[in-house]
C-alpha cells in the first residue's frame, strides 16, 4: 500500500543524499590546493555516487505504485590525473620543479553544488505538498 | 432516493484519494531521484490499474474475451513515463512535471476530501438530531 508517509521517506533520503553531495562538493573547494591528502600524495576530487532504491521494497517487488527513494551508493575518487604546475619554490615540487595539484575544477564544483542545491529545494517542496495532504485527511476526523 | 450514509459515494471519493495518494508517492519518488543515473521516471498507470479494478466485475460472454489475471495486484500500477527525454546521464526526471503532477495530486486529493468532509458533515448533524 502505497502511503504518504512512503512519499515523506522518498524524499527524506533524497535530502540526505544531496547533502552528501553538497558536502563532497564542499571538501573538494576547500581542498583545491591540498597537495598532501593523508596518504600523502595530493587530494583527489571525490564524487559522490546515487542509487534508486524502493522505500517499501515489498511492493515494488509486485510492481505496485510505491516511492522509489534515493541512496548514497558511495563516494569515489576521480580517477582523473593531478594537474602539474611549474613551481620550482614549492616544498612537494618534484626534481624537474613540476606540483602536482589536486585535480579539482572550481567552477564544476560551483555547478554541482548549485545543482544539489535547486534538488534539495524540490525535494523540501515535495514534503510540504504531502504534509498538505495529510492534514487534509486528518480533518475529515474533525469535529 | 440516497440514504444519508451513501455509501457508493463514499467509496468512491474514497478511491479517489487513493488514486492521488499513489500518484503524490509516485512523483514524490521520481523527485528524490532526479540526479540518479539511468533512472527513467515513472507514472501511475491508470488504465491498467482500473482494468485490474473492474476486472472481479466483468463476466466473459464469448470466448475471444480478454480474461483478466487471476493474480491481480490490489494497488495502483506504474509504468514509465511514456516521451520523457532522456538526459544524458539516462535520467529522465523533469523537476516541472513532477512538481506539477504533486500539485494535481494534491488538488484533486483536497477536492475529494472537502466533499467527503460534507458528506460526513451532514450524517453528523443527522446525529446530533439537528443541533
Amino acid at each position: 500500500m502505497s502511503t504518504l508517509n512512503a512519499a515523506i521517506d522518498a524524499s527524506a533520503s533524497a535530502l540526505a543524499a544531496e547533502r552528501a553531495r553538497i558536502e563532497v562538493a564542499v571538501s573538494n573547494l576547500a581542498n583545491a590546493e591540498s597537495t598532501r591528502a593523508p596518504d600523502g600524495r595530493p587530494y583527489r576530487r571525490r564524487d559522490v555516487v546515487l542509487s534508486a532504491t524502493p522505500v517499501e521494497t515489498f511492493d515494488a517487488v509486485l510492481g505496485r505504485a510505491g516511492a522509489i527513494g534515493v541512496a548514497v551508493a558511495g563516494i569515489v575518487e576521480d580517477r582523473a590525473p593531478a594537474r602539474q604546475r611549474y613551481e620550482p619554490s614549492h616544498p612537494d615540487a618534484d626534481a624537474e620543479g613540476f606540483v602536482s595539484v589536486p585535480n579539482v575544477d572550481p567552477a564544476e564544483e560551483m555547478v554541482d553544488m548549485v545543482s544539489a542545491a535547486r534538488a534539495y529545494q524540490a525535494n523540501l517542496t515535495a514534503i510540504s505538498l504531502v504534509r498538505d495532504l495529510l492534514q487534509r485527511a486528518l480533518e475529515l476526523g474533525r469535529g | 432516493m440516497n440514504e444519508i450514509g451513501d455509501a457508493a459515494l463514499v467509496a468512491l471519493l474514497r478511491r479517489q484519494m487513493t488514486h492521488a495518494v499513489a500518484r503524490q508517492v509516485v512523483a514524490a519518488g521520481n523527485l528524490a531521484n532526479i540526479d540518479t543515473p539511468n533512472f527513467r521516471a515513472r507514472e501511475v498507470d491508470f488504465d491498467v490499474t482500473l482494468n485490474h479494478a473492474v476486472a472481479g466485475t466483468l463476466v466473459t460472454t464469448h470466448p475471444d474475451h480478454l480474461t483478466a489475471a487471476a493474480d491481480a495486484p490490489a494497488g495502483p500500477l506504474t509504468r514509465e513515463t511514456a516521451g520523457a527525454p532522456v538526459r544524458r546521464d539516462g535520467n529522465s526526471v523533469q523537476i516541472d512535471r513532477e512538481l506539477l503532477a504533486m500539485t494535481d495530486a494534491a488538488g484533486d486529493f483536497a477536492r475529494a476530501q472537502t466533499v467527503l468532509a460534507a458528506k460526513f458533515r451532514l450524517v453528523r448533524y443527522a446525529l446530533s438530531e439537528s443541533r
